[in-house]
């Protein structure tokens, strides 16, 4: 369910609020809804990365990667689908920390 | 323990946050630059849909423009008056090419340091000094002050504007996100910085200093054999032989200055000044008579450094009063080579000098006042601020203004400190625009002659073509009246007989219209031939293009577009032809080993044909230049100051009629070496740098792999931006004048007639968004020398196989 939140709600915001939203919004709802440290840090890494993977897939694939693949080779990258891994993996361990310090922050009021 | 880990995760949290979102060195912010929502991602494009409808509501548009795309990306405007049309062209220009024009106006105006930070300082410093800003800020009061430029540059302005404030940050061009910037509103001073930019690729600069070097080094009579005022060998001047000079020439200014009184040995400049040859361009008309369509027909191909996104941007352009199609320069409103119902046009570079040096002498460190005509002169300041990327405080310079332009300070080891002036066409008031306006519009002959009168610079050489059945060919531009050689040497800066001394009168510029042998054309040479009245140069580009040109044309009967454009694509090698026999003759004498023979052999072979799957090129390209080094170098080479070369003209000349000339011996040896003996060892070494570089003789030494063109992004650094590599032939001297870097960077035939007939190609494509399917969608084509038949509508409902999406664009 929290999934489900985060995952639809940064969708929402992402379409017109800064990207760093995607370090807020995990981190709201793991202080709105706690329930295990390792819930609140897996919950965001997923929902975060899996939002940002499929967005990027969509656009990488629908323009053939004709700008992934160059900025792929730019950071020395072989291939766009390689920089998208990247990205998911940035936008899961902010995603994931975000929902962590949720979990802790509300830890300390209870 | 709770609120330790609290804390931790928080912290951790932030400062991850913070790490992603600012740059580090040349790493732009990875959390907004990945995220697919707002990063890079977002910058694919697609194709234009067919039968797509876009409506677009903007503001200050008078009235409703639409806009047709067609296959290949062009857009066809159809506005009902000038602003409108403008506007829309300016709006579309910006959603294809908004960081090109960014880009650009900043290195013409000196704020490349704003976002590129203290690398690009030494380039501001030069921009400033040379008064891009001040040629721009004198031209836009003349441009603002009347009604049609005002018109044109305050639609364009606002079409740019539109596009750009409807743009979030996750709509940027990839450029904008990569080097952390955003983009600013755009102002009609912007398109003066542009046409500055092209006169100063075009005339701003020359060899005044080295050819003063020389002449303090081996004096007059050196000068006087080695750097003729017309070539020696061989010419075929753009104005034929022949042509009567219908007019009464102002007196010339007198010739105070047989002997030149000064010069300098300056090594400020650790590189020759020259243009790079592969600057320049191609165009022709051939007559009624010598076409099969019993109408002209007229090519144009001009040759620039090829980058990308593409010099160029193709548009048709129509509204009540025009309906012109070609291509237009980013940044500049109007078509400036092309063609409309009734005329086309084309240009080439003149090379005129335009850019003339003054020695300064100040008073004192103030630069307050310069010695002139006995007296001291008060000089003008202007202050120049450079914001860098990163620093808190601007850098400032007071830019020092004489009469004749900016002053520069250069420090010698030789001579101290030297202050030198520059007077340039580019900083002389006037409204070039006008001409491509008037050119866009124009009906028959006299309008052309009418927009040229209008044109300031940098000179070019207008060819021209009607339904009327005429063609002309025009040397234009507003020239100087100088005495003969005037600024072939460094000028007195104190002496009033050095000044400029008016201007040779626009219908006085060298022209011919309808000449008997059927044709005009241009490629850079000689503008006339030395009965002239005028000065305009003492050197111009190597003859043999235009030698090539003139043969193939003199040739052609019954020809339509597809001969001209055989012909853009011709790859003979005049230069091989006129002196490879003698050279080839010359090695005959000597023995060789089996390596040197059999590049000997692939020589003795070669049609002179610069094909992209031939070696011979690729030998005799690196020979003529080892040859020529091994002549030269050894008087021309300094390390202490700079030395002009003598030209390609005169060393064949040497070669051919002077083969016991003394300049032949190396100075730095004991020995005593002929043109033979250096003949052979250039040969040889030609041959092992070969060896060298590309293995033993190979398909690698194929002339399209030695020469190995490059198209490159404008960033020059993002290489994954930059063109595939391209097999292509051509070259230096070359009527198909593709180099290394340089090349035909529009290539485009027009057959005129009741309908007139257009094609043309670039290497690259409409869009300059590398995620875009039009950023390389026309290379392949440039690359094979074809040409596409241009779209060329007369209204916007008109049925067309070929276009795609619709775009209205609507008052809001």
């Amino acid at each position: 369910m929290n999934f489900l939140i985060i995952f639809i709600v940064t969708a929402i915001l992402q379409l017109f609020a800064p990207w760093w939203t995607v370090a807020l919004i995990p981190f709201l709802i793991m202080l709105w809804r706690p329930l295990t440290p390792l819930h609140a840090f897996v919950t965001g890494f997923l929902a975060i990365a899996l939002l940002w993977f499929f967005y990027g897939l969509y656009l990488h694939t629908s323009t053939t990667g004709a700008m992934s693949n160059r900025i792929a080779e730019i950071f020395s990258l072989p291939n766009g689908i390689l920089l998208l891994v990247v990205t998911t993996i940035v936008g899961g361990i902010i995603g994931g920390l975000s929902g962590l310090s949720g979990y802790f922050l509300r830890k300390t009021v209870q | 323990m709770k609120f330790f880990k609290a804390v931790l995760t928080v912290i951790l949290t932030i400062g991850l946050v913070y790490a992603l979102n600012r740059p580090w060195g040349p790493v732009p912010a990875l959390g907004p630059f990945l995220s697919p929502f707002t990063g890079f991602w977002q910058n694919g494009e697609k194709i234009y849909e067919p039968n797509e409808e876009i409506v677009l509501k903007l503001d200050s548009l008078r009235e409703e423009v639409i806009i047709r795309f067609d296959d290949i990306g062009v857009p066809h405007i159809f506005a009902k008056n000038d602003f409108d049309l403008f506007y829309a062209q300016g709006y579309l220009t910006a959603k294809d090419r908004l960081w090109q024009m960014d880009i650009q106006t900043r290195a013409a105006s000196g704020r490349l340091s704003e976002i590129l930070g203290p690398a690009t300082l030494e380039m501001d410093k030069n921009s400033r000094r040379l008064g891009m800003a001040y040629g721009a800020e004198v031209n836009i009061k003349i441009a603002l002050s009347d009604p049609k430029s005002r018109e044109a540059l305050l639609g364009y302005s606002a079409g740019v504007n539109a596009f750009i404030s409807q743009l979030s940050p996750k709509d940027y061009p990839v450029e904008y996100k990569l080097l952390g910037y955003k983009p600013e509103l755009w102002k009609p001073i912007n398109t003066m910085y542009m046409l500055e930019q092209m006169t100063l690729t075009l005339a701003g600069r020359s060899n005044d200093l080295n050819m003063s070097n020389v002449l303090k080094k081996y004096g007059n009579e050196v000068i006087k054999d080695l750097f003729p005022d017309y070539p020696m060998l061989q010419e075929s001047p753009i104005i034929p032989v022949g042509t009567a000079w219908d007019f009464k020439p102002l007196p010339i200014p007198d010739d105070k200055h047989s002997e030149s009184k000064d010069s300098v040995l300056l090594n400020e400049f650790s590189k020759p000044e020259m243009k790079p040859e592969g600057i320049g361009s191609n165009n022709w008309a051939i007559s009624a008579e010598k076409s099969i369509t019993g109408y002209p027909i007229l090519a144009n191909d001009p040759h620039l450094e090829l980058t990308l996104p593409s010099i160029w941007y193709q548009v048709q352009l129509h509204s009540p009063d025009v309906n012109v199609y070609g291509v237009s320069l980013p940044g500049i409103p109007s078509v400036i080579i092309g063609f409309n119902q009734n005329v086309a046009w084309g240009v080439t570079n003149v090379d005129a000098d335009v850019y003339d040096r003054y020695k300064i002498t100040f008073k004192d460190t103030s630069q307050s006042s310069y010695w002139y005509d006995n007296q001291w002169k008060p000089a003008r300041k202007r202050e120049e601020l450079i914001y860098i990327k990163g620093k808190a405080e601007p850098y400032r310079e007071q830019v020092t203004y004489t009469h004749h332009g900016p002053v520069t300070k250069y420090n010698d080891e030789l001579t101290g400190s030297v202050y030198l002036a520059t007077k340039w066409i580019g900083h002389e008031p006037g409204n070039s625009f006008l001409t491509f306006y008037e050119l866009n519009k124009a009906k028959d002959y006299d309008d052309y002659r009418n927009a040229l009168a209008k044109y300031v610079g940098p000179a070019q050489n207008f060819v021209f073509a009607d339904n009327g059945k005429n063609i002309a060919m025009t040397v234009n531009g507003k020239l100087p009246l100088k005495r003969k050689d005037q600024g072939k040497f460094l000028l007195d800066g104190s002496s009033p007989d050095d000044d400029w001394k008016g201007w040779i009168p626009a219908d006085q510029n060298p022209f011919v219209k309808n000449p008997t042998r059927g044709f005009v054309s241009s490629a850079n040479q000689s503008s006339t031939d030395p009965s002239y009245p005028y000065y305009i140069n003492w050197i111009f580009a190597p003859a043999e293009r235009g030698i090539r040109i003139n043969e193939r044309l003199e040739k052609m009967n019954s020809a339509n577009a597809d001969s001209l454009r055989i012909l853009q694509n011709d790859n003979y090698n005049v230069l091989a032809r006129t002196i490879l026999p003698k050279l080839l003759s010359i090695l005959e004498t000597t023995p060789l080993n089996s390596t040197y023979k059999a590049a000997q052999q692939v020589l003795t072979e070669w049609n002179y044909q610069n094909s992209p799957e031939k070696i011979a090129p690729s030998i005799f390209e690196e020979w003529l230049p080892a040859l020529r080094n091994a002549v030269w170098n050894d008087e021309f080479d300094s390390s202490e100051a700079p030395l002009a070369f003598p030209s390609r003209d005169r060393l064949l000349y040497m070669i051919l009629k002077q083969p016991d000339a003394k300049w032949f011996d190396n100075v730095k040896t004991p020995k005593k070496e002929t043109l033979a003996d250096i003949t052979i060892s250039s040969f040889k070494a030609a041959v092992d740098t070969l060896n060298a570089r590309h293995g033993a003789m190979s398909p690698s030494w194929q002339w399209s792999e030695v020469k190995d063109t490059e198209i490159r992004h404008l960033s020059r650094s993002l290489k994954p931006f930059n063109a595939p590599h391209l097999k292509l032939g051509g070259g230096t001297g070359i009527v198909n004048a593709i180099t290394k870097r340089n090349g035909p960077s529009w290539r485009m035939v027009v057959e005129l007639g009741p309908t007139p007939k257009a094609y043309g190609i670039f290497p690259g494509g409409q869009s300059g968004n590398p995620g875009s399917p039009y950023y390389l969608n026309l290379l392949e084509k440039w690359e094979k020398g074809e040409l596409n038949e241009l779209v060329y509508l007369s209204s916007p409902d008109q049925q067309n196989k070929r276009l795609t999406s619709r775009v209205i664009l609507k008052k809001k």
